[in-house]
């Protein structure tokens, strides 16, 4: 009979091939879950299979009903929300109005407007989708070149994944028990500096090459006054929710409650002052309808994750792995890296949520031991940081490489989507559009590997 | 029909998360006038056992969610080898996964169920509210209930449409 490990290593190919079968992915780590532990069961007896089995009484339950995770729905209709009130086109208008007189500042808006719906949308793919639809007509008026439009619009998609409220974020808390709260604060300084990073790339761009952007957005007096009038309720609203979480003013839950009823109201009101359409009776409806989807994607990965995660644990994979890590006499940090870069390429091929659910659980035992164990101090740790820091800091990493993946060729989600969207771009074209600001992400990701104390500050002097 | 039916179960579940969204705005209203009453020495009271609340109702909203999700076939697959298969193996491959997903929905259900009576039976109640546990699993098992009937109808659908 095999030993335990080698079912578990025999799972994980298991599960790697139902997903290359088109099997969806929650029922993916279902199958090899409750599986894996029926093998076990078999080849030792001590794991017994009818109590796992029982857990089932209460396990999905369990998951749904975890007051940690609640925040997540209700980020998600907030998003919704904020989409159906067509708040995204108010926020690219009104940054508009402000910076697009500038050579490139058209695509400085859009990737401002990307930065402040994406956070409040939180997903990358609806954010590009959302402000491409906005944001890439005018820029075509404009005939900015469709490389630096395009590209502009697909990096500038990724930036929300990072900035709170963030769902990845909540999740990858909830996977290492670290607080939300500290993960947030640790966020907004990462965050912030890739939307620097990308205004610089284009800034540059248009001085080499003025020709990628060869004309500036003229408005009218009355346009400019409406634009900015109109953009200063928006920007209030995404200011306070992600400043108030970012900076551990608001807890999670209540935060994404109001956050939720304050949009939903400020849309209906657009709509029965008749200042704009704003949130419809329609809008409403596909806003609940769009979270449901969502929202029950999420919970099937969650709840398989959850069983997965038992499967592991009695196969003691994460221990061996540690081990391993611990035993092989790599430098810590060259396994550090050499995790950021699976987590790039995985995440060329998966969805962001199932990779950081299913890859962490293992990463994170074996940078623990690596970083000399749970009880280690700041002095004597192979990373220089104690397990809380470690914990948000790598989070903060591992959450940037997976954004990453949107728009690294061959698949890149956001880029596909882009395309599509400007039909008349090549893929490959964006993907050139791409380039600079995934280079520039790489110099960001290395700052924060020299400089940990950019992901760190806040947490520390906000927390103690 | 069965696709409208797990709609408007999904905003049922969506009522919940309004009324969560309610109770949470008059919340903070009453702590704003809490904070403004006290100058005059004045109290309000907003609602005790928050948390037991919106883990009671996330549970019964996250479960409703999952018929329409499935509905929708919102459940995420990884896509990139599917262009490798011909669209016989693919159309195959899905309805098994649809058999499979049909099984684990039933499945689910009866384990829920015996859950939902040992709560009961050992009189489970919420920590701060003092509510019974057991009525939130309902919802959940006649979603689960839900979600097989959706699948079963995508089984037998001809031609699948993809969301």
């Amino acid at each position: 009979m095999l030993d335990r490990e080698t079912i578990g290593i025999i799972g994980i190919g298991v599960l790697f091939l139902l997903l290359m079968l088109r099997m969806p992915v929650g029922l993916a780590m279902l199958t090899v879950g409750i599986g894996g532990n029926y093998f076990i069961s078999l080849a030792m007896p001590a794991f017994k299979f009818a109590p796992f089995i029982k857990q089932f009484k209460t396990l999905l339950w369990g998951v749904v009903g975890n007051y940690d995770l609640s925040v997540v729905p209700l980020f998600i209709l907030m998003g919704f929300l904020a989409s159906h009130s067509k708040l995204s086109s108010d926020l690219f208008r009104g940054f508009n109005a402000l910076v697009g007189r500038f050579r490139g500042g058209v695509a400085m808006a859009a990737i401002g407007a990307c930065a402040g719906f994406g956070a409040v949308c939180g997903s990358s793919l609806a954010t590009a989708s959302t402000m491409g639809k906005v944001a890439l007509p005018e820029l075509k008026r404009l005939k900015y070149a469709p490389r630096l439009a395009t590209g502009s619009l697909a990096a500038g998609g990724t930036l929300g994944i990072l900035i709170p409220p963030s769902v990845a974020l909540v999740i990858y808390a909830v996977i290492v028990e670290a607080s939300i709260v500290d993960m947030f604060q640790a966020a907004i300084v990462p965050g912030l500096l890739a939307v620097v990073f990308f205004i610089v790339v284009i800034w540059v761009s248009v001085r080499l090459k003025p020709d990628l952007a060869p004309n500036v957005a003229k408005l009218s007096k009355q346009e400019f006054r409406t634009a900015v009038w109109r953009l200063l309720p928006v920007l209030t609203i995404f200011g306070v929710i992600i400043l108030g979480l970012g900076l551990g003013i608001f807890t999670p839950t209540p935060a994404a409650a109001f956050g939720a009823t304050v949009i939903m109201l400020y849309g209906l009101f657009l709509r029965f002052t008749g200042l704009a359409e704003g949130l419809t009776n329609e809008g409403l409806k596909n806003s609940i309808l769009s979270t449901a989807v969502t929202a029950g994607m999420i919970y099937f990965i969650l709840f398989g994750a959850e069983v997965l995660k038992i499967f592991f644990a009695r196969a003691g994979l994460p221990a061996a792995l540690s081990e391993w890590a611990v035993g092989s006499g790599i430098d810590p940090w060259g396994i550090l890296i050499f995790m950021l870069i699976a987590l790039i390429i995985l995440g060329c091929f998966m969805d962001s949520l199932a990779m950081i659910l299913v890859v962490i659980p293992f990463f994170w035992p074996a940078l623990v031991e690596l970083n000399g164990g749970d009880w280690v101090t700041a002095e004597s740790a192979a990373f220089g940081m104690d397990i809380a820091n470690l914990q948000i800091w790598f989070g903060i990493l591992a959450l940037i490489v997976v954004e990453l993946g949107l728009i690294t060729p061959p698949v890149g989600l956001n880029v596909f989507i882009i395309s599509q969207m400007a039909k008349d771009t090549k893929m490959a074209e964006v993907f050139k559009g791409v380039m600079p600001f995934f280079g520039i992400e790489l110099v960001r990701v290395a700052l924060l590997l020299l400089f940990p104390i950019l992901a760190l500050y806040l947490p520390n002097i906000l927390s103690g | 029909m069965i696709h409208r039916i797990a709609a408007f179960w999904a905003l049922l579940g969506g009522g919940v998360l309004i009324a969560i969204m309610a109770i949470t705005s008059l919340n903070i209203a009453a702590y704003v006038a809490d904070y403004i009453a006290e100058t005059w020495g004045g109290n309000v009271y907003g609602t005790t056992g928050y948390e037991d609340f919106v883990a009671l109702a996330i549970a019964c909203a996250g479960m409703m969610f999952l018929p329409y999700c499935q509905a929708m076939r919102g459940h995420v697959v990884v896509d990139v080898f599917a262009n490798l298969m011909g669209q016989t193996v693919q159309r195959l491959l899905d309805k098994l996964w649809l058999v499979l997903i049909f099984c684990l929905a039933l499945f689910l259900a009866y384990w829920m169920t015996l859950g939902m009576l040992e709560v009961r039976g050992d009189n489970a109640l919420t920590a701060i509210l003092g509510w019974p546990v057991w009525p939130s699993y309902v919802p959940g098992i006649a979603s689960l209930l839900l979600w097989a009937l959706v699948t079963s109808s995508q089984i037998f659908e001809s031609t699948p449409q993809d969301a």
